[in-house]
């Protein structure tokens, strides 16, 4: 009697742990599926093209809302302050997420990008958009 | 000794169990790599766009652009030669020997289907002309270019056939190579 427990209570532990490790296995597994795709280095190429592009499309007069907010939560990870995230400089976009990283991209419009600054929500804190201006450059 | 066999192969199955999980692991890391590691190639985007700026610009809301003729009907070559700044571009880079990664032609030819040029532009890198007539299967590694082409009508009433061609190469950005 007393071995026919301890016999189940083994095949019990046995699952258990086997289970364990599996679930283990997956959370890592999708953890670092989540962490590719929110990269430092995937979002500051992916963001520096898209508003490259978006300079390059735009017109005198426009104003652009860009969606960053996959931006906002890495660059606060990270210590970059949201309003240093998006730098437009002579012919190039430069996007920094990370402490002396940044990737940067040329754009070909000779368009003057008047203003640039991330949104805030109603409480002041940034809500992951950043706001464009076009002029004609003169 | 039946049970002790039953054991063994328990264990057997959970070790070749976790063999496969590491073998579909080492799989999908991979395959993510191989995905995430490669950088958005936008250059066919960019090349269209760069085409599309060049065509609003000389033809706009059936209206051609009034720098491009002559009170008397003639191309201005001083079209040609404000061309950038008439149409608000700009292929400056920064850095020395920074190769230029831009290359756009424009053509006119009077009427449709005339392939003699009366007017054309050429502005940017045209190093990078070449690489339009390679044919190969993975390109990837050259500058992409974009052809458009579309139809003109004056104020005279006279049609041109306008072609577009529109090159950005920024291999180093858009691909691993």
């Amino acid at each position: 009697m007393i071995k026919k427990r301890q016999k189940r209570g083994e095949i019990l532990v046995e699952n258990i742990i086997f289970l364990l490790l599996n679930v283990l296995f997956l959370t890592i597994l999708i953890i670092f599926l989540i962490n590719q795709g929110n990269g430092v280095s995937t979002l500051e190429d992916a963001y520096s093209k898209e508003i490259a592009l978006l300079i390059d499309s735009a017109r005198p007069g426009m104003q652009m809302t860009v969606n960053m907010q996959s931006a906002l939560g890495v660059a606060n990870k990270n210590g970059v302050p949201f309003d240093q995230v998006v730098l437009v400089k002579g012919q190039y976009v430069t996007i920094t997420l990370d402490q002396g990283k940044s990737k940067s991209y040329q754009f070909f419009n000779n368009i003057n990008v008047t203003g640039y600054y991330p949104e805030k929500d109603n409480s002041g804190k940034y809500n992951g958009f950043y706001f464009f201006t076009f002029s004609k450059k003169t | 000794m039946r049970r002790q066999i039953g054991k063994k192969g328990d264990k057997l199955i959970s070790v070749y169990w976790f063999a496969i999980l590491v073998i579909v692991a080492v799989g999908i890391v991979l395959m993510v790599n191989a995905f995430y590691g490669n950088p958005y190639d936008v250059r066919q985007v960019e090349a269209g766009i760069l085409a599309d700026n060049a065509a609003n610009c000389i033809y706009y809301g059936g209206q051609v652009n009034p720098l491009l003729f002559s009170t008397e009907g003639v191309f201005r070559p001083d079209f040609r030669d404000n061309f950038m700044k008439i149409c608000s571009l700009n292929f400056s880079v920064e850095g020395e020997f920074t190769q230029v990664p831009y290359y756009l032609e424009v053509n006119f030819s009077n009427g449709v289907g005339n392939f003699a040029n009366s007017f054309g532009i050429m502005e940017g890198n045209s190093n990078l002309r070449p690489d339009c007539n390679i044919n190969v299967a993975n390109n990837q590694n050259l500058a992409q270019c974009i052809n458009k082409e579309f139809f003109m009508k004056t104020s005279s009433g006279t049609i041109y056939t306008v072609k577009i061609l529109a090159v950005v190469s920024k291999v180093s950005e858009n691909t691993n190579g």
